[in-house]
């Protein structure tokens, strides 16, 4: 229950709106409770001939006053405690999802998305019950317990209020332990379904496999076995939570057919009226729903509960990636990279980099080359501050990176990652996403640059149109040419291209990459890739293998070595002069 | 990763009725008609055992609470026993079987505390007792009656029968409670049980139909999305079924019942009571107007909020590249508030009609107090009437609450069908001729100017031509995109070819019995497919080969050795798809098997991964002793196969370029010789 402190602004702004909620059920309750009794007393008017036609109206005027009440105060109690819980809903959904934000790419790898999803959704809505529902059964269970109990005993009779209630806390015992019950085979079943779930995942992804072995028939059997054995599981849970309205009914039938046969004998005896009788019965009714949610509001809170646990842990995890004390006043960055011995390992013990210095003066070009799996994007990473890199080693004019404010250094650093990310906004705010305020001209600009907008201008809606589901689906290569003009757009004093024209064959490259060109001419660069043609025109090319830069040099100078740029390089002439023929 | 998670599904939201979806929904019930007939009608009786408690009390008011009249008697006459007091035998009139006109009436009152014994008997409430000299009166509109004041014992003598009926009545009423309980649970049951079967069987057509659509179907649709028609759609329909389609007609029958049973006690307060029934039919109609859209909109805004939410996961590091955060903050707060609004908005047309509703019932309550008690003063109904009248209105209120809830389902359930049916009518455009060709599959293979495209007009294979004799062993290399893995494809029907012709012994292999190919054809793929399960299993997949014959197989592949180092043998679970096993044990898992299944031709598409030199060795020697008498067709990737074909094509853009053997290749120094320097020439050293 304490991680329920984590909502303690929320709480302390609204728990007035939750106070008034209260108030209004206990003014729909308290009301609601005037009518058995009135029933009681007109019934016993009329039954001692006591009544006129005029008396009638009257106390069907109070009906109709209460009646006022109670509809007014239905409205107002869903309003401040639905309306509440649903306000909270929000804002619980808001914090989770700004602290997701924060938290830094580590997190990311250790979390999947599903899991992530699964929080956001599930647990926000078990919460919400708690302080919705929950919060209605628990006021109802309470107070109209006490108070149509001490109604019933006070102003009726004890001996039969006595009777009559006892096999009503049955009912909530019975609603607790079938509560449980139900929930443990309810998770049997989605322990089941996911079961399924997977069957038919696995399935369709091996399909090809299914196919040439001639395997359908069998595959329907063995789903069929699964889909029985979900049918099965239902069943075991149908045999329980069917059991529970009936067996809800059937013990507040007893409790009727106390009042019907004790009550009856007690007012043929004349020891109370038959409208203290006709009340009797009307409270009796408005007790079973109460009974029935004491059982419910147990589990509700309790699920409420451990979703709040769940989420407070996510909601707690520190974010590692942040401006430390230390952080520097810088305005802009200029784009002078130096790595002095840089060593770097991932938070689980896995080492990437070893041993790295570089020097990249304003202005030049840096490429990087070496196979999958060498380390580069690694780099990139760390010069965007994806991780923390160890401090003193990477300095960006003159500056320890980590003192550099998280906003600038991301700011002036245009990134090209190797995985084209596009959001599913439309093409013109994907390309402006650093900055809403570019114009369409900058825009279109840019687009032409990183060889995008003629194929945007193909599509009807142009650069309005959507990315992704609901819009259009592009090719890798042209997904690759929108992330480089996204990047470009924002004039960044150090541009890094990562591993970014993979999608794209040679040719294409070449042309993309000699439009960069007038961009790149006097501002640093990084060119990572695997690909010689895109490195050859660097100022300096280093050749990364397992973590550490085994050559250095020029296009020219690396070809005279017999290193691995030479073989590289061979590699893939022979790959262009294949490309090339014409068959 | 977006497509695993499909959050813009629920977007799109069905009419929450769809006569012609429906329809064809019942249709899977049909099956079951006599035991969903038996829920209906066992609904009927649990109706009718909810409808019993109003009417059970109000008998219990009128006839045995109430005094009702006597009827009185000379002692010895009385046809039923009754209570002598003062030379006179009275018998309570519930006691009697038939009228007695002849007889006199009496009557037990109740007149400011005091108990009278009054002669005579009259209707009504307004009454009073007074002193007429020595006697007693009572005066009421009915006239005059003489009046005797009884002690309490006396009166409670009076009422033992009374007692004795109302203990009757309550046993009555256990029974019934009982008998509703037992019913109600055996509606419950078999409603569900066969709510579940109807869905078992919507999801095994589901599942059989995805099984005979072609790859093709695969290439479009995402596989996530396929799961969910097969899981989560087929889920709503069971909601729908045993929460909706049956609880309809126990609403029904309850709102029936009720009318029903009204108007047999008092047809005049009963018409009375409907007079606002009008509000009530009004203020549902305006109320699902309202509601749907609601209910439509928050949907749609949740839809909205979990796809922005799963992007944003997604893409959090092109976020966090970008420093976007705050902006990206900004429109998820939209999203979510907008989300925010919308169920304030459905929560303010609850908050609206429900105490509505509620409304309406006091107002009929009113009206039976105000007209029903005016009847009961004149005496023109007993009292328990008026009170049968007011239980009844109040659960006429019950289900009208719910019906809410009960749109909202039907309107997924009729969304969730419409997705289903629309992939059960995709039709299967690969399958088997009516009259397949009975042919032995030899293992000759030719293709007649094969002309094949994934996309129309994008030609992968153009005007492919080739020949393997029976038992021979063809290499297939070329450059990525070549048209080697297309060729491989088309063997075995994966896809259709749009021209030309495949013949196997002569046969062109549409002509054939699809599974015959099939079986047939072996196909090992690059990247060895793992099923959950043990290794034996993913051996035999769902064949029946014992496991002697399993270990006899992996011994002939060499797989034996490795796999009896794992700690449970073949029994071993193959965990995350076989991730924990190295490519070049996947490899010859995928041998065993296709040699399992003991085909004529064997297809192999050689990982490209990088495999020590001992693996390779196995490989090599698995791969000579599964090819021996077989037609073997590799997408080699190795120089050790390549040396070793007997035949081998290379292929270019589509079109096959060079055929020849590996010597006579290399010696006309062409298109072959370029590839073999670049992908081959550096294991030679290996």
């Amino acid at each position: 229950m304490k991680s329920f402190l984590l909502l303690k602004d929320f709480f302390r702004k609204n728990a007035w709106r939750y106070a008034l909620g209260v108030l209004w059920l206990i003014l729909v309750n308290s009301a609601q409770l005037i009518i058995p009794y009135l029933l009681g007393y007109i019934t016993d008017q009329i039954e001692t001939g006591q009544v006129a036609t005029a008396d009638l109206w009257r106390f069907s005027g109070y009906i109709l006053a209460i009646a006022a009440v109670i509809v007014v105060s239905r409205y107002f109690w869903r309003i401040y405690i639905m309306g509440t819980a649903r306000m909270l809903e929000f804002h619980l959904r808001d914090m989770l999802f700004s602290h997701l934000q924060k938290l830094s790419a580590n997190f990311y790898n250790e979390h999947k998305t599903g899991d992530l999803m699964a929080h956001a959704t599930n647990d926000v809505n078990a919460v919400r019950m708690a302080l919705g529902l929950g919060i209605i059964m628990l006021t109802d269970s309470i107070f109209l317990t006490v108070a149509t109990v001490i109604i019933m005993t006070q102003v009726i009779d004890i001996r039969l209020t006595a009777l009559a209630l006892l096999p009503l806390p049955f009912m909530a015992v019975l609603v607790t332990f079938a509560g449980r019950l139900i929930h443990d085979r309810f998770k049997a079943v989605q322990a089941t379904f996911s079961d399924m779930t997977d069957r038919v995942q696995e399935n369709l992804s091996g399909i090809r496999v299914i196919k040439t072995f001639v395997q359908e028939d069998s595959e329907v059997e063995r789903f069929d076995q699964v889909a029985q054995r979900l049918v099965f599981k239902n069943m075991d849970l149908v045999k329980v939570w069917g059991l529970f309205m009936p067996l809800v009914q059937f013990i507040s039938g007893l409790s009727y057919l106390v009042v019907l046969g004790y009550g009856g004998i007690l007012v043929i005896e004349g020891s109370i009226t038959l409208g203290a009788f006709v009340a009797f019965n009307t409270y009796l009714a408005m007790l079973i729903w109460p009974m029935m949610a004491l059982g419910w509001v147990i589990n509700v809170l309790q699920r409420g509960a451990s979703s709040m646990e769940r989420l407070k842990v996510l909601l707690e995890t520190e974010p590692e990636v942040v401006d430390g004390p230390d952080v520097q006043d810088v305005d802009r960055l200029k784009g002078e990279l130096e790595i002095r011995n840089l060593d770097f390992s991932y938070p689980d013990g896995t080492a990437v980099l070893e041993d790295i210095n570089i020097k990249l003066p304003r202005g030049n070009t840096l490429a990087i080359i070496g196979r999958t799996g060498s380390g580069k994007s690694t780099l990139a990473n760390l010069l965007l501050r994806l991780y923390d890199p160890p401090s003193g080693r990477i300095f960006i004019d003159g500056i320890d990176i980590n003192q550099i404010p998280l906003e600038v250094l991301r700011r002036d650093i245009g990134y090209v990652p190797q995985d084209a990310f596009l959001f599913s906004t439309t093409l013109h705010e994907n390309i402006a996403f650093a900055d809403d305020s570019y114009a369409r001209e900058q825009v279109e600009e840019t687009a032409k640059l990183a060889q995008i907008y003629d194929n945007i201008v193909e599509f009807p809606r142009k650069f309005d149109t959507l990315s992704g589901e609901r819009g259009v689906t592009l090719s890798g290569g042209q997904k690759q040419r929108m992330t480089i003009a996204r990047a470009l757009i924002k004039n960044p004093a150090l541009l890094i291209l990562d591993d970014c024209l993979s999608a794209v064959d040679t040719g294409t490259e070449e042309q993309i990459l000699k439009g960069l060109r007038r961009f790149m001419s006097g501002r640093s660069s990084i060119i990572i890739s695997h690909r010689v043609s895109t490195v050859q025109d660097a100022d300096e090319i280093m050749v990364m293998d397992q973590g550490r830069i085994i050559e250095q040099g020029t296009h020219e100078e690396l070809l005279k070595r017999d290193g691995l740029y030479r073989q590289l390089h061979h590699k893939q002439q022979l790959e262009k002069l294949i490309a090339e023929d014409r068959g | 990763m977006n497509e695993e998670y499909n959050y813009h599904e629920e977007e799109a939201l069905g009419k929450g009725y769809d006569g012609r979806l429906m329809k064809r929904l019942l249709l899977y019930a049909r099956p079951y008609w006599l035991i969903i007939l038996a829920c209906i009608i066992l609904l009927l009786f649990v109706t009718a055992t909810e409808l019993a408690r109003p009417y059970l009390i109000k008998i219990a008011i009128d006839d045995y609470i109430t005094p009702g009249p006597l009827v009185v008697w000379e002692p010895g006459d009385e046809p039923q026993e009754g209570i002598e007091y003062r030379g006179q035998v009275y018998v309570p009139r519930h006691r009697l079987t038939e009228e007695y006109p002849g007889q006199a009436k009496a009557q037990l009152l109740t007149y400011e505390g005091d108990f009278y014994l009054v002669d005579g008997y009259m209707e009504g409430t307004d009454y009073s007792v007074q002193r007429d000299g020595e006697r007693l009166v009572l005066d009421s509109e009915a006239g005059l009656f003489a009046a005797t004041p009884l002690a309490d014992e006396d009166y409670r003598a009076f009422r033992g029968p009374d007692r004795d009926a109302l203990i009757r009545l309550a046993l009555i009423y256990l029974a019934i409670i009982a008998l509703g309980f037992g019913l109600n649970y055996l509606q419950i049951y078999f409603l569900h049980r066969t709510g579940q079967q109807i869905i078992f069987n919507i999801r095994h057509q589901v599942f059989s139909h995805l099984q005979r659509l072609s790859l093709r179907f695969f290439d479009t649709n995402p596989v996530g999305r396929l799961v969910t028609r097969v899981t989560n759609d087929t889920e709503a329909l069971d909601q729908m079924f045993t929460g909706v389609v049956v609880y309809l007609f126990k609403d029904i029958f309850m709102l029936l019942g009720i009318v029903i049973v009204m108007l047999q006690l008092n047809t005049r307060l009963a018409l009375v009571s409907f007079t606002l029934m009008p509000l009530v039919i009004i203020a549902t109609i305006v109320f699902r107007i309202k509601a749907r859209g609601a209910y439509r909109e928050v949907r749609v805004r949740l839809a909205r909020i979990n796809a922005t939410l799963a992007e944003n996961i997604t893409g959090m590091r092109t976020v966090h590249i970008f420093h976007q955060m705050k902006k990206k903050y900004r429109e998820f707060n939209e999203i979510n508030h907008a989300h925010y609004r919308a169920s304030f908005r459905e929560l303010k047309i609850f908050a609206v009609f429900r105490p509505f509703i509620d409304l309406v019932y006091f107002l009929a309550l009113a009206l039976l107090i105000w007209y029903g008690g005016g009847n009961v003063i004149q005496g023109l109904i007993p009292f328990g009437v008026l009170y049968a009248f007011i239980q009844y209105i109040e659960m006429f209120f019950r289900p009208i609450n719910d019906m809410a809830e009960k749109y909202n389902i039907m309107q997924s359930a009729m969304a969730s069908s419409e997705r289903i049916f629309q992939l059960l009518d995709t039709p299967v455009d690969i399958k088997s001729p009516q009259q397949p060709v009975p042919a032995e599959i030899e293992g000759e293979i030719e293709f007649c100017n094969v002309w094949f495209a994934y996309n129309p007009g994008e030609w992968v294979l153009r005007d492919v031509s080739f020949t393997i004799e029976k038992g021979q062993t063809v290499a297939f290399v070329g450059a990525t995109g070549a048209g080697k893995t297309s060729i491989i494809n088309l063997i075995s029907r994966l896809y259709d070819i749009q021209k030309g012709q495949i013949l196997i012994d002569g046969v062109d292999i549409k002509e054939m019995d699809l599974d015959h190919l099939r079986k047939n054809v072996a196909v090992v793929l690059q990247d060895v497919f793992m099923f959950s399960g043990t290794i034996a299993d993913n051996i035999r997949l769902n064949s029946d080969i014992d496991d002697q014959q399993i270990q006899h197989i992996a011994e002939v592949v060499d797989a034996h050795r490795f796999i009896s180092r794992l700690p449970r043998a073949y029994e071993s679970e193959v965990k995350e798809r076989g991730a924990t096993m190295s490519a070049g044990q996947r490899q010859l898992l995928a041998f065993a098997r296709a040699l399992a299944f003991e085909p004529k031709i064997l297809i192999l598409d050689e990982a490209t991964a990088n495999i020590d030199t001992e693996t390779e060795q196995v490989i090599q020697k698995a791969m000579n002793t599964i090819s021996r008498g077989r037609t073997t067709l590799v997408v080699a990737h190795r120089l050790s196969t390549i040396q070793s074909a007997d035949k081998i094509i290379v292929m270019h853009k589509g079109k096959v370029r060079e055929i020849g053997s590996h010597q006579e290749l290399l010696a006309r120094g062409g298109y072959y010789y370029n590839l073999y320097q670049l992908q081959y020439k550096e294991q030679e050293t290996g």
